[in-house]
């Protein structure tokens, strides 16, 4: 795999109150590679995730996407490539309960400014392409676990991310639902060349990766080429 | 391994060659290692000697053996009573990885760098099963779970292992 990281952390500290949770994690992801970030409960696993993403502002290092560093730039930019370049799947969906599937993955698009009839056809496109298209009228409360996982995959996808973060992304279903789940996630990511960072303590997730980083106490342990 | 059990489970079909038997083995267990051919006849062997199964056709001459064995009516119980009993759950298992493990803190060697490396293989075998294709035989996602269960456990073990060498070298520091 050759390119420019699409995700680097740099050094990366966080402290919730007094309480480190990142003592200085470095990492770099370049383009459709899928990297594992296990580690037991309470190891920085998800706060790494969270300061990836732009959720949280690390309080030392750097977080680069595509090369912009994310604490340098004001508000509304970093939350617009935190909208355009940047993917999140969480572990329960986090859909919009009012809205249909087509109107939820939709909604990046809209918040970036395109229009309605657009961000439909973009809409459409992947929620075929994570098999639930049939049912792009209906909403959340009517689908099963496995189908809320598939559109929050299709939601990450649809504005065409460089890199995607899955925290736990089979956590909520059952053993089939979750390796079901898995290997759309893992053929979605790959047809749009997407480099995919998921946080997991499921071993068969952790095996469908490149590269396992394992944190411990908020630095990484170890990591390995799988 | 009660390979002699499983020969007279391949034998219950009909009568059959040794050569069928290993064939059969294989097919039946094709992510375990193939059974050896000395392995076969030696087993068919000691049932023969045992009364569990008996020649039923002997082809001499100068190509290859041709002996063919059937069960006998005590081989069917036999197996009948094996298949009922449930396996007593291993314990103090020490196998392989144990042994290095041990191996190497005892001679101070790089502990958690072999665990580290032991999970990669683990992970690496777990993708590799999930990445063979589906086939018809009903067994195989049976097998193929039972690994994987079986890897999953393994790295639990690994993980708790690699936190405790960490906490027992940051205690030693």
């Amino acid at each position: 795999m050759t390119g420019q990281p699409v995700l680097e952390l740099e050094g990366v500290e966080y402290s919730y109150r007094r309480n480190p949770a990142l003592r200085g994690v470095s990492l770099k992801l370049k383009p459709g590679e899928v990297v594992a970030v296990t580690g037991a409960s309470g190891c920085g696993k998800s706060t790494l995730l969270h300061c990836a993403a732009g959720i949280l502002t690390p309080d030392a290092g750097v977080v680069r996407v595509d090369g912009e560093d994310l604490s340098a730039l004001p508000e509304e930019r970093r939350a617009a490539l935190r909208r355009t370049k940047v993917g999140i799947v969480l572990q329960f969906g986090q859909l919009v309960p009012d809205l249909p599937l087509i109107d939820n993955v939709a909604l990046p698009l809209l918040l970036d400014g395109h229009e309605r009839g657009e961000a439909h056809v973009a809409a459409r496109h992947w929620l075929d392409q994570v098999g639930i298209a049939d049912d792009a009228d209906a909403v959340p409360a009517e689908l099963s676990g496995g189908q809320t996982q598939r559109a929050a995959l299709a939601r990450a996808l649809v504005t065409g991310p460089s890199v995607v973060l899955a925290d736990e992304p089979t956590g909520s279903l059952d053993s089939r639902a979750g390796q079901e789940l898995l290997d759309v996630l893992l053929r979605a990511a790959r047809y749009r060349g997407a480099a995919l960072l998921m946080v997991t303590h499921d071993n068969v997730v952790a095996s469908s990766a490149d590269r396992e980083i394992r944190l411990r106490d908020g630095l990484i342990q170890h990591e390995v080429s799988l | 391994m009660a390979t002699a059990e499983l020969v007279l489970g391949l034998l219950s079909a009909g009568p059959a060659h040794g050569y069928d038997v290993k064939r059969g083995h294989d097919a039946w267990f094709p992510d375990s290692r193939p059974l050896a051919f000395g392995q076969v006849y030696t087993t068919l062997g000691r049932l023969e000697r045992d009364g569990l199964v008996e020649v039923v056709d002997k082809t001499s001459g100068g190509g290859p053996d041709r002996t063919v064995y059937a069960l006998t009516s005590k081989g069917r119980d036999h197996l009948a009573d094996w298949l009922n009993d449930p396996v007593p759950p291993a314990w103090g298992s020490a196998d392989e990885v144990l042994r290095k493990l041990v191996a190497a803190i005892r001679t101070g060697g790089d502990a958690a760098g072999f665990l580290a490396r032991q999970r990669a293989s683990h992970l690496r075998r777990i993708r590799e099963l999930r990445e063979t294709p589906a086939d018809d035989d009903p067994t195989s996602p049976l097998v193929r779970e039972y690994i994987v269960a079986h890897l999953d456990a393994d790295l639990r073990w690994l993980d708790s292992a690699l936190d405790r060498i960490s906490e027992q070298r940051g205690a030693h520091r």
